[in-house]
């Protein structure tokens, strides 16, 4: 049973994209060698599931973190400018933070892409890294809410969007993080291409 | 100049010299997780092991897979003398900065 028991299909398909072409069979042989050694038998399909897709992550996370942390920081500074110094206008605040948001999923491509040499990855690190920050920033705003939230604070809330915006914009950037993700990672791979050409001429 | 390795960078190439011909992927990352004594992530391990090629300290080779890995190749890693000085760099760093303390240290300065 256990010898024959596969992870789940997308969760490899998703590992082959995170790794160089000729990194993928020994390092997803070694992962379902632990599988079926030892997680399925300890802990049943369910939970060895689980563990596989988390080494999964494992490949792209630990700089889709960093700039999820980033993201976040950035969407909890404009949320609190928002409501303790709102401006009379939000056109300029919003261009920034836009631009500093997609600069951020750009650049969280681009690493990835540049880590693995697959632009795929570079998508996968933009879903990841909006997906990640979406929760902290969620997270963050709701204590923001818990400890502000006197009537001069809600009217300033109410001014620059409501708690919609606050509480659904984040989750609505895990699109764009596919596309800005796979759009950095394209950048990558076209400049990877031009510093072999430079190199061999 | 002595290159300088991480605590992860040393425990890795560590489990390659112990395991010697035997150091592949799942391997050594057996190794590692026994030696710290924790839970690590096979991409942490990876990672590692591609910086440590890339810095000229290991060498790999393709060898055959097994029945339970359904014949996927396994990645046979194998320490080279500049990761062999780059170990010892690193101990003889690490007993310098020691140099004169006793061993545990007691109270606080």
């Amino acid at each position: 049973m256990t010898a024959t028991a596969y992870p789940p299909r997308w969760a490899e398909a998703l590992l082959r994209t995170l790794l160089k072409p000729g990194d993928f069979e020994s390092v997803s042989g070694d992962l379902l060698e632990q599988y079926r050694d030892s997680i399925y038998p300890a802990r049943g399909r369910r939970r060895a599931d689980w563990w596989y897709a988390r080494q999964v992550f494992a490949f792209v996370s630990p700089g889709a973190r960093f700039f999820a942390a980033l993201f976040s920081a950035q969407f909890l500074t404009r949320t609190a400018l928002d409501w303790f110094v709102p401006p009379l206008d939000f056109h300029t605040r919003s261009t920034i933070s836009t631009a500093l948001g997609v600069g951020t999923l750009l650049a969280a491509g681009f690493w990835a892409a540049w880590r693995s040499d697959s632009f795929a990855t570079g998508a996968v690190a933009g879903v990841v890294t909006a997906g990640l920050a979406s929760v902290t920033s969620i997270a963050g705003a709701a204590g923001m809410l818990a400890i502000w939230h006197d009537p001069q604070a809600m009217a300033a809330i109410r001014g620059s969007g409501g708690l919609d915006e606050i509480f659904c914009l984040p989750f609505m950037m895990v699109f764009p993080g596919l596309l800005l993700g796979a759009g950095g990672g394209v950048a990558c791979t076209a400049l990877k291409r031009l510093l072999l050409m430079l190199n061999q001429t | 100049m002595a290159e300088i390795l991480g605590a992860f960078e040393q425990a890795v190439l560590l489990a390659i010299f112990r395991l010697g011909e035997d150091a592949y992927g799942r391997a050594i990352l057996k190794e590692v997780q026994a030696r710290l004594e924790r839970e690590v992530a096979a991409g942490a391990v990876h990672a590692t092991l591609e910086r440590l090629a890339k810095k000229g300290l290991v060498v790999s080779r393709l060898g055959p897979g097994t029945p339970v890995r359904s014949g996927r190749a396994r990645r046979f890693y194998r320490v080279q003398a500049k990761g062999v000085r780059a170990l010892n760099d690193s101990r003889a760093t690490v007993d310098g900065l020691w140099q004169g303390l006793r061993w545990p240290l007691r109270g606080c300065v």
